[in-house]
């Protein structure tokens, strides 16, 4: 049986997901006009946890193919919690992508008139793809069959190169547009990948602290301290990376610089800044001792940080580039959003670039995270206790280790 | 081939938005939204003046779809929504539009909009051309260069309505058209040519 706190979660969850739910009829109902998207600013919170989501997907199941493609034993021991994470990830990043479509009676649109230069067209074919592989990865993982481990293998092999690749085409439908200052950059792809790393891996070691706390599943220490090493590893390449496009930009004191001061002193700047201390200089501070690494508390607290200052960085990669027009005069943009639509004389037009959620979108973000939360908790119950049955004898047994 | 574009004069644009009004009452354009806009341009203010006093400097630049020959828009949408047609045209096709809004991304021109709610037009009713087609909710919509006036041989309602006769419409593929002729002797330019869109509406003064 389920305990008590368990319930709880559940129906907490449930009920934000239905609230979630109920928002998002009534965003069907009113138009995207009740979010705070407008013709200057016309992506959203919606696509910034798009990229958050598809990114934190990512830790799980890098770290769970490459256990098997490089032979990392140690690995191999949470790789099933790391695709149940990787699975409930992909699948609310694709729910993102689906709540911020204007004409989602017309989404088959995209089979019949499928437009192969369209990197949008690209990520829907590798997230299907990635779904699939984290599918069937976990089909075979929970195999009793005798040649599951050899299956496993095969499809790590698959499983590595797309997961790279579902992170490289997300960055390329922003990394492709000439017409974002901010975004058109060939760091981009691997920008991505290498937060997807860091974000993922976190999230990983969050959540595996979590299954610890419940009983779900136990982590060693030792491997709990040695993910935490390369989750260093990837705070220090992130910041590497993220050091590298802040100098081309800046350098040449042009265009780039103009969208770089947005970043670091303008309307993006505390995500940037965020990012800059959550997401990079603190957990890397504290994950590069060995003996923090050893401390359960310190190598959570870091993970947190991780995540919260990645979100942070998909902020201000997503809205810098949305503030400058590159045709700028007044009166600028019509904004052609709900709060427009009321206001008269000058407040219809907007200068530069202006967004914020309104409480529409923030609860159907809440909602569509707690239905990812739900869905991790059931395939967690449902999968965890088969991987424990090799030890322990049969089902109740099983039931018995979720209480 | 026909490719159809527009010649713009800035010397003789007066910044009076007649071509906002003519196009959003001929295309049926609800409220909120517009398919032409008079940018003041290079100021926060509309009427401003850029530079210091007393060497001030003020020019207005109507700002559209730009008709590229290489559009970004185009490229990046994933239904075919967005096509180029055999006048050269950027249209789309509204059914096909799913409302991602990648296409507003991609534009350096900030030349479309989109219908975030349900269309609203005051007075209440289609007060637009009955052949252009009604947009729904959901959808993004442009410029057309006023598609069904060209068809049938009439020139783009902005065109006919500038009073300073700023405008000129025509045929860029015609060596002996007036638009042609005057890209050539005006030393037109095209907005944000770095972009390599190659736009088919040219500025000159």
């Amino acid at each position: 049986m389920t305990s008590g706190k368990t319930k709880i979660a559940y129906a907490v969850l449930g009920i934000l997901t239905v609230a979630g739910i109920a928002a998002w009829i009534y965003q069907l109902m009113g138009g995207l006009g009740v979010t705070g998207m407008n013709n200057g600013t016309s992506w959203g919170l919606y696509i910034g946890c798009f990229m958050f989501f598809v990114g934190l997907s990512a830790g799980g199941l890098i770290v769970a193919s490459s256990a098997s493609v490089f032979h990392v034993a140690e690995y191999k021991k949470v790789a099933l919690p790391a695709v149940i994470l990787s699975t409930a990830c992909i699948c609310v990043a694709g729910i993102f992508v689906l709540v911020d479509l204007g004409g989602i009676q017309r989404v088959w649109r995209i089979i019949t008139g499928f437009n192969p230069t369209s990197p949008l067209c690209w990520d829907i074919c590798v997230i299907c793809l990635y779904l699939v592989i984290n599918i069937i990865y976990l089909v075979f993982m929970t195999s009793n069959k005798d040649d599951a481990d050899r299956k496993v293998a095969i499809v790590s092999r698959f499983a590595l190169p797309v997961a790279i690749l579902v992170h490289s085409v997300t960055a390329w439908i922003f990394g492709l547009q000439l017409s974002r200052e901010g975004w058109y950059s060939a760091i981009m792809a691997p920008l991505f990948v290498v937060s997807a790393m860091d974000s993922g891996l976190a999230l990983l070691m969050l959540v595996l602290g979590g299954l610890n706390k419940s009983g779900w599943f136990k982590t060693e220490k030792k491997l709990m301290s040695s993910l935490a090493g390369l989750l260093a590893t990837c705070v220090a390449i992130d910041a590497f990376l993220v050091g590298c496009e802040v100098l081309t930009m800046a350098y040449p004191g042009a265009a780039g610089a103009e969208t770089l001061a947005v970043m670091t002193s303008g309307v993006t700047a505390p995500f940037f800044w965020a990012e800059i201390a959550l997401g990079l200089l603190i957990p890397f501070c504290i994950l590069v001792f060995a003996r923090n690494r050893e401390n359960m508390g310190l190598v959570m607290l870091a993970s947190a940080c991780i995540v919260i200052g990645v979100f942070c960085k998909r902020i201000w990669l997503l809205f810098t580039s949305f503030f400058m027009p590159n045709v700028y005069g007044a009166p600028g943009i019509i904004s052609g959003s709900s709060a427009s639509a009321h206001a008269t004389g000058m407040d219809v037009w907007a200068v530069v670039g202006t967004y914020a959620p309104t409480w529409v979108e923030i609860v159907i973000v809440i909602g569509v995270i707690s239905l990812g939360a739900l869905a991790f908790m059931v395939m967690c119950q449902k999968l965890l206790p088969a991987a424990k049955k090799e030890q322990s004898s049969d089902a109740p047994a099983a039931e018995g280790a979720a209480a | 081939m026909t490719r159809y574009g527009i010649a713009i004069d800035l010397h003789r644009c007066t910044g009076c938005h007649t071509c906002t009004i003519a196009c959003k009452i001929q295309n049926n354009i609800p409220m909120g939204l517009l398919w032409n806009r008079v940018i003041t341009e290079g100021s926060d203010m509309v009427d401003g003046a850029v530079g210091e006093y007393p060497n001030l400097t003020r020019r207005y630049v109507p700002v559209a779809c730009q008709h590229c020959e290489n559009p970004a828009c185009m490229r990046v949408c994933p239904t075919g929504a967005t096509y180029k047609d055999d006048k050269g045209r950027v249209e789309i096709d509204y059914d096909k539009c799913i409302g991602c809004r990648m296409c507003m991304a991609a534009c350096p021109y900030n030349a479309r909009v989109f219908n975030w709610n349900e269309p609203h037009r005051e007075p209440d009713f289609d007060y637009g051309d009955k052949t252009v087609p009604v947009r729904s909710k959901g959808v993004a919509e442009k410029c057309t260069l006023c598609k069904e006036r060209t068809d049938r041989g009439e020139e783009p309602r902005c065109v006919v309505a500038c009073m300073g006769r700023a405008r000129t419409f025509g045929d860029l593929d015609d060596p002996n058209s007036e638009i042609s002729k005057l890209i050539a002797e005006r030393h037109a330019y095209v907005l944000l040519e770095e972009q390599g869109t190659k736009p088919q509406v040219h500025y000159f003064e």
